[in-house]
C-alpha cells in the first residue's frame, strides 16, 4: 500500500508535465484544426535546449524560458511556411496529418544529426526533498506542479476573460463565422501557434528536468502519451486536457509502481485506445464533437 | 559464397518484399482511402508467426530464446499461417476504422497500436523474446537444399517476386472488378457510396483484412530469408518509409505502388548504403530519415498524384484528375 501512496507523488509530477504538453496540442487542434504529429519532436527539441544551455552554466528556469521561446518561433515558422500553403492548396485533414508526419520527422533527425543517438540527462540540482506522509516530493517537483498550476489557471483566464482568447474559441466552434464577424482568423491561428508552441518548448523543457535521460528516439513515445491525454479528455477542449493529463498521469505512475515500469505507457495506449474506440469525442464530453 | 552474388540475391528477396507491402497499402490508402499508419504491425506480425511457425519449440537450441508455440511446420504452412493471422489482426481494428472516425482519428488510432504492440513486444520477453528478438529461424525448404548455396540464394530470391506478381495480378483482379469500383466510390466520396447502398463498413474492413494479409506475407518472405526478426525491424517511422513509395509512386494505382517501392525502399535506402561513413555515428541514417520526411513534402507539394498518376476515371476524382485522398472536397474557404 505505501508503494501505492508514494507513487501519487510521481503522478502528480508527470501529471503537471503531461498537462502542459497536452494543452498545448489541443489548443493547436482546437482552433487549427490541425493534428499536429510534428508536437514531440518540438517537444524533445526544447528539451534539448534546456539541456545544451545548462551544460553551457545557464539556470535551468531560463533555460525553460528559452525552450519555450524556440518552441514559439519553430511552431509559427512550421505553420506560416509549410502548414498554411498546404491547407491553401485543400489539402485533407489526412494530407495534413502526412505533412506533419514528414515535418516532424525531418526535425526530430536533424535533432538526432546533432545531438546523436545517445541518451542525456539533465541532472537538475532537484534540492531538498519535501515529505508529507508517504509522498515523497523533491522541491523541483514542486515548482514543477506549481508552474503547471500557474500556466493552466493562465490559459484558463485567457480563453476566458481576453479578446485572443475569446477569438480563439470563435475560430475553434466555426472559422468562417468568426471570419464573418470581424475575428481576424488567420492572426489568431498564428498567435495559437505562437502560444502553443511555447507550450510545448516549456513542457519540453520540463520533461527534461523530470525524467532521467532522453533521447531523439523519446519523441514518438512521449508524442503518443501526449495524445492520449489530449484525445481521452476530447480534442480540443483545453479542459479536458488537462482531465485527461490528470487520467493518464495517474494511471501510468499507478501501473508502474504496482506492475512494473515497463508497463506504464502500455496503459496510456490502452486508455487511448479505449477511448478512441468506444468514445472518440472525448470521456468528459457529453454532446459529439 | 561470393559476395556479389549474394548482394544481388538480397536485393532480389528485398524488392519482392518492398512490393508487396506496397501493393498491400496501396489497397488501403491508394484504391480504397483508408489510412493505417499502423502498417507496418501486419509485417510484423507475419514474420513473427512466420517464424514460430517454422522454429522448433523454444525448449530445443539450449532454450537461449524464448517464443510462444514452435510448431516446426514445413514450408509453405508457414508462410499462408503468416497471411491468415495478418488478416484475422486486422478484423478488431476495423472495429475502429469502419466506425464514422474522421479519417485523421483513425489513422492516429492504428499509429498508437503499432507503438503499443512495439513496445509490449519489446518488454515482454515470452511472447517474441523481448528486445533480442527471434533468431535462427529455419528457411524455408532447407531440409532438402542447402541454403547456403547460391542456388538456393537465387531461387529464394526469385521466388519472392514471384509471390510478389503473384500478388499483383490478385489486387489488380479485386481493383480492376465491380468491387474495385465500389472501393474508389467509397475513397472518393464516403457519404454518396453510402447513399446508393454501398457498405462501407464492411468494405472498409475487407480492406484492412487484405491489406493486412499481404503485409503479413511479405514479413514472412523476409524473415524466411534473413531469419531473425526483433521489434528494432518495426519501429513506426518504417511505416512513413511505405507512405513515401506509393506517394511517391502515385496514389490510386498499383504500378505506382510497385514503381514506389522500388524508387523509394529499395533504391534510395541502397544508394544510401554506398555513402562512406562520415562525422559522428548516427549521422548518416538521420541524414536518410531526413530524406524520407524532405520526399514525402516535395511530393506532396509539387507531385501529389505521383510519378505514375492514377488513370482519369469518367465520374471518379471529381472528373479533374485531382488526388481525391490527399485533397479536401469542401470549398476553399472551410480551409484557410
Amino acid at each position: 500500500m505505501s508503494v501505492f501512496i508514494a507513487s501519487l507523488g510521481f503522478a502528480l509530477v508527470s501529471s503537471a508535465v503531461l498537462a502542459v504538453a497536452g494543452v498545448g496540442f489541443t489548443l493547436q487542434f482546437g482552433v487549427t484544426d490541425v493534428m499536429n504529429l510534428a508536437y514531440g519532436a518540438v517537444l524533445i527539441l526544447g528539451a534539448y535546449v534546456t539541456y545544451v544551455l545548462s551544460q553551457h552554466g545557464v539556470n535551468v528556469w531560463l533555460g525553460l524560458v528559452a525552450a519555450g521561446v524556440v518552441g514559439a518561433v519553430i511552431s509559427v515558422a512550421i505553420n506560416s511556411y509549410i502548414l498554411t500553403p498546404f491547407l491553401k492548396r485543400k489539402t485533407s485533414h489526412i494530407g495534413m496529418v502526412i505533412v506533419t508526419l514528414a515535418v516532424g520527422l525531418v526535425i526530430a533527425n536533424v535533432l538526432l544529426a546533432f545531438a546523436g543517438p545517445n541518451g542525456v540527462a539533465l541532472n537538475a540540482d532537484q534540492g531538498a526533498t519535501l515529505r508529507w506522509g508517504d509522498i515523497d516530493l523533491t522541491v523541483l517537483q514542486v515548482e514543477i506542479i506549481g508552474l503547471s498550476i500557474v500556466l493552466m489557471i493562465g490559459i484558463a483566464l485567457m480563453l476566458t476573460y481576453t479578446r485572443l482568447g475569446k477569438a480563439m474559441r470563435a475560430t475553434a466552434a466555426n472559422p468562417t463565422l468568426a471570419r464573418n464577424c470581424g475575428v481576424r482568423t488567420s492572426r489568431v491561428i498564428t498567435l495559437t501557434w505562437l502560444i502553443s508552441g511555447g507550450l510545448c518548448g516549456v513542457a519540453g523543457a520540463v520533461f527534461a528536468m523530470n525524467v532521467g535521460a532522453f533521447t531523439p528516439a523519446s519523441a514518438g513515445t512521449f508524442l503518443v502519451v501526449v495524445l492520449a491525454a489530449s484525445i481521452v479528455g476530447g480534442v480540443g477542449r483545453p479542459y479536458g486536457a488537462m482531465a485527461g493529463a490528470l487520467l493518464i498521469g495517474f494511471s501510468t505512475e499507478i501501473t508502474a509502481a504496482i506492475l512494473a515500469p515497463e508497463y506504464k505507457y502500455v496503459v496510456a495506449f490502452a486508455l487511448l485506445f479505449i477511448a478512441m474506440a468506444t468514445r472518440p469525442q472525448g470521456l468528459f464530453v457529453r454532446s459529439s464533437a | 559464397m561470393n559476395g556479389w552474388i549474394y548482394y544481388a540475391t538480397t536485393l532480389l528477396v528485398y524488392a519482392g518484399v518492398d512490393i508487396l507491402a506496397c501493393l498491400g497499402l496501396s489497397m488501403q490508402f491508394g484504391i480504397s482511402g483508408v489510412v493505417n499508419f499502423g502498417f507496418i504491425l501486419y509485417q510484423a506480425a507475419g514474420a513473427y508467426v512466420a517464424a514460430v511457425l517454422s522454429l522448433p519449440p523454444s525448449s530445443s537450441n539450449g532454450g537461449f530464446q524464448r517464443y510462444i508455440g514452435g510448431f516446426n511446420l514445413p514450408f509453405p504452412l508457414p508462410w499462408i499461417g503468416a497471411a491468415i493471422i495478418g488478416g484475422l489482426l486486422a478484423i478488431p481494428l476495423g472495429a475502429v476504422v469502419g466506425r464514422k472516425l474522421r479519417p485523421d482519428y483513425a489513422a492516429i488510432a492504428m499509429l498508437v497500436v503499432a507503438i503499443m504492440a512495439n513496445t509490449v513486444i519489446t518488454n515482454f520477453e515470452p511472447i517474441f523474446n523481448g528486445a533480442a528478438g527471434v533468431a535462427l529461424v529455419p528457411q524455408p525448404l532447407s531440409e532438402t537444399f542447402d541454403p547456403n548455396t547460391e542456388a538456393y540464394q537465387w531461387a529464394y530470391g526469385i521466388a519472392a517476386v514471384l509471390v510478389a506478381v503473384l500478388i499483383y495480378f490478385v489486387v489488380r483482379r479485386i481493383t480492376e472488378s465491380p468491387y474495385g469500383r465500389s472501393l474508389r466510390a467509397m475513397r472518393d466520396n464516403g457519404d454518396a457510396a453510402a447513399a446508393v447502398g454501398k457498405h462501407v463498413r464492411s468494405m472498409r474492413t475487407a480492406m484492412l483484412v487484405v491489406g493486412g494479409a499481404i503485409a503479413a506475407l511479405s514479413g514472412a518472405v523476409l524473415v524466411g530469408f534473413i531469419t531473425l526478426w526483433a521489434p528494432g525491424a518495426w519501429t513506426y517511422p518504417e511505416t512513413i518509409v511505405l507512405f513515401a513509395a506509393i506517394i511517391v509512386g502515385g496514389l490510386g494505382n498499383h504500378k505506382g505502388a510497385i514503381l514506389g517501392a522500388l524508387l523509394v525502399p529499395l533504391a534510395f535506402e541502397e544508394a544510401t548504403r554506398f555513402i562512406p561513413a562520415f562525422g559522428p555515428p548516427g549521422l548518416v541514417p538521420a541524414m536518410e530519415w531526413i530524406c524520407i520526411g524532405l520526399l514525402i513534402l516535395v511530393f506532396l507539394w509539387f507531385r501529389p498524384q505521383g510519378v505514375l498518376p492514377e488513370r482519369k476515371r469518367l465520374g471518379a476524382n471529381g472528373g479533374k484528375g485531382k488526388t481525391p485522398i490527399l485533397q479536401s472536397p469542401e470549398p476553399a474557404a472551410e480551409a484557410s
